[in-house]
């Protein structure tokens, strides 16, 4: 298992199972959340495809920037350089360049399992071992023409197969108003905001 | 402590003015163009390189004649260069980067007003035999390159080369360390350490043949690590470290590719392998009728040879800082590299800057660098936490309108003409061409380095939520929305 951030701890049964394919919907921080568990432990984490990775977000949910690596256009061999990346980071967040059929998704899946890894997948990828996505997700801070994005308040849902079949959800801070990914109390769902509202006067 | 066996000898070095950094490749025509006249040529770093300069100089008839001859095959290959000749390899750096008025080098030294020739059009700096110390004397402390020394020395008082050469070796031993000895050592013209008397007897290269002969030359460098790490474990047996390692390729059709490469510090395993593939790449670029990472007849033999040796004083790493890259991951990494280009695989630096693209410097696996912004100074107006998960290399054009579909914009005075409503932007992934704007904040005026012409930048921020709880960072310049990043 590679350790997760304490809030995903419910939602991924303990953590990430090594040598396992996990999906994510769309690229976004959630993608970014699920490595930050591994890469504070001290795994190196390597990102292909995704030019327009936020690093200062990742800093903010707890991945480290000094042990990532960067692989912003990977080119149509990009199999094999999630293969060889494999071998070296522990986890691996991919968004394919296309979609991949099912021969050369298995032989990557026997890559991941191979070394023991952890492939992050954000698009679609049949046979994954889980699931997450963002089912509901709401702003806080923000007003029409006041305030600034402070914090979102998202539920999170995990699904998957065997063990992993029964969907479960968590509301999560993601990101929280310094950036980091919390547990966010379903009591505390009240639109009370945690700082002094600051309104006009004139 | 100076003895006749501890004068340096002659160094001629060729430097490059603005090369840019990590070149390699495009240096090897001038190394290539060097080696014509002279053999054993030594890469100090991509963009300068020297080579020893009393055999040269007496063939071709004086070291005028000699730093003459190398600038024009230089020129030849279509790069500026300049040409310092001097006692030890310190000296002649700070020799070929001297200034040149009007072209013409006119040095006048430390009073005797003969060191520095005036120089025919290559526009050498030839510093005389033994005066050294005082070519370098009203050369700035700042140029030994030490960044401790450089803050320390001016504050003592100590602001030239000849200042500090003026104690005591003793004295500057006991007060700035060992650092400070060799430092020392440099401001008063000689080598930074004394040479080892003669070469040790036993034959410290090492090779690793290759049958069948390798075409490609992703495999030599990995043997070339390996081969390092056995080179340095048997220097290590003997207490030695090397400063320079001299890389040879033999060909199937026998020819033999040589380089010697010097790391400022010592050379780790890694470091080694780094410079196997810089060199490969580079004759590959020499050699453009040859296929893409293919050597003309494959390579049958490498070898690294050991070149001047010093007894290995010890290194300390250091206990905060430099994150220890793995065997693991540094042999991905260049694996990765040998398939896509060495640029290819980067590792982000935060940096300082008020937008999120601004934020990450990208460096590329294997080089060191800086930030190209500062981090740790304050930045008024950057952008506060939490920070965009998504940032596009490229902003997205964008179109904001208000209820009743007018352009929304923003004037002089940072007041935004109508509240905004809709947002369209050219996303593939959100199919909806226009999405209801629910809340939004903003205009944040941002007048970036007004006092530079030609740099200056002057937009105002918004956030904005739509309707399916995305939320955008927006910019509004010169009357265009663009799309900056996306905080999913």
């Amino acid at each position: 298992m590679l350790p997760v951030l304490p809030a995903l701890h419910e939602l991924l049964a303990g953590g990430l199972r090594r040598g396992s394919v996990v999906v994510t919907g769309s690229w976004g921080l959630l993608g970014l959340a699920l490595a930050a568990g591994a890469s504070a432990a001290g795994a190196w984490c390597a990102v292909v495809g995704l030019p327009q990775i936020g690093v200062a977000a990742a800093a903010g949910a707890g991945l480290d920037p000094g042990r990532m690596l960067l692989i912003a256009d990977p080119g149509p061999g990009w199999p094999q350089v999630v293969a060889s990346l494999l071998d070296g980071c522990e986890l691996v967040l991919l968004r394919p360049p296309d979609r991949p059929s099912a021969q050369l998704r298995r032989r990557l899946e026997a890559t991941v399992r191979r070394f023991g890894g952890v492939l992050v997948v954000a698009g679609d990828w049949d046979g994954a071992q889980t699931r997450l996505f963002v089912a509901h997700q709401e702003w806080v801070g923000i007003g029409a023409g006041h305030g600034r994005l402070r914090a979102r308040r998202a539920q999170v849902v995990a699904d998957g197969r065997g063990a992993a079949a029964r969907p479960r959800a968590r509301w999560l801070w993601l990101p929280g108003p310094d950036g980091s990914v919390t547990i966010a109390d379903d009591a505390s769902a009240s639109r009370e905001p945690f700082w002094p509202e600051i309104r006009s006067t004139g | 402590m100076t003895s006749v066996s501890d004068a340096p000898c002659r160094v001629l070095v060729v430097w490059c003015p603005d090369w840019p950094d990590q070149d390699a490749r495009a240096f090897e025509q001038v190394v290539t163009a060097v080696e014509g006249l002279c053999p054993r040529v030594e890469v100090l770093y991509p963009g300068a390189c020297a080579v020893g300069a009393r055999g040269p100089a007496r063939y071709f008839g004086g070291e005028e004649a000699l730093a003459a001859r190398i600038a024009d095959a230089v020129a030849c290959h279509g790069f500026a260069c300049r040409v310092g000749v001097a006692d030890g390899m310190f000296a002649a750096q700070l020799a070929a980067r001297a200034p040149r008025p009007g072209g013409v080098a006119r040095v006048a030294v430390g009073g005797t007003g003969r060191a520095g020739r005036p120089e025919a059009p290559g526009a050498a700096v030839i510093v005389a035999p033994g005066e050294a110390p005082a070519f370098l004397a009203p050369h700035s402390v700042s140029s030994l390159g030490n960044q401790e020394l450089a803050d320390l020395l001016p504050r003592l008082g100590i602001r030239t080369l000849g200042d500090f050469a003026a104690l005591s070796a003793a004295e500057a031993a006991n007060r700035f360390g060992a650092q400070g000895a060799l430092a020392h050592r440099l401001a008063r013209g000689l080598d930074p350490r004394p040479l080892v008397p003669r070469p040790p007897s036993a034959d410290l290269s090492v090779s690793t043949p290759f049958d069948p002969p390798v075409e490609q030359s992703e495999p030599v460098v990995f043997a070339a690590k390996a081969l390092a790490e056995r080179m340095h474990a048997g220097l290590a047996a003997r207490g030695l470290a090397c400063v320079r390692v001299q890389v040879q390729v033999i060909c199937t059709d026998g020819q033999e590719l040589t380089r010697l490469w010097r790391h400022d510090g010592l050379l780790s395993a890694l470091a080694v392998a780094e410079r196997v593939r810089w060199q490969l790449s580079g004759w590959q670029a020499v050699d453009s009728d040859a296929d893409e990472g293919v050597q003309a007849g494959g390579i049958t033999l490498l070898r690294l040879v050991p070149d001047q040796l010093v007894r290995n004083t010890g290194h300390q790493l250091g206990l905060w800082g430099d994150a220890v890259i793995n065997d693991r991951v540094a042999r991905a990494a260049l694996r990765v590299q040998a398939l896509l280009g060495h640029g290819s695989v980067v590792r982000p630096l935060l940096a300082g800057g008020r937008n999120p693209a601004e934020q990450v410097t990208l460096v590329p696996f294997g080089d060191a660098a800086d930030p190209e912004l500062p981090s740790g100074r304050p930045w008024p107006g950057r952008l506060p936490a939490p920070a965009p998960a998504t940032v596009f290399p490229v902003p997205l054009p964008a179109r904001v309108t208000d209820e009743s579909g007018a352009a929304v914009t923003v004037s002089g005075r940072a007041l935004v003409s109508a509240p905004p409503a809709r947002l369209s932007a050219g996303l593939p992934a959100h199919g909806e061409p226009w999405l209801a704007i629910t809340s939004w904040a903003g205009p944040w005026p941002v007048t970036e380095r007004w006092w530079r012409p030609a740099s200056t930048r002057r937009r105002a921020w918004f956030q904005l939520v739509a309707e399916d709880g995305s939320a955008w960072l927006a910019t509004v310049q010169d009357g265009q929305w663009l799309i900056e990043a996306s905080y999913d």
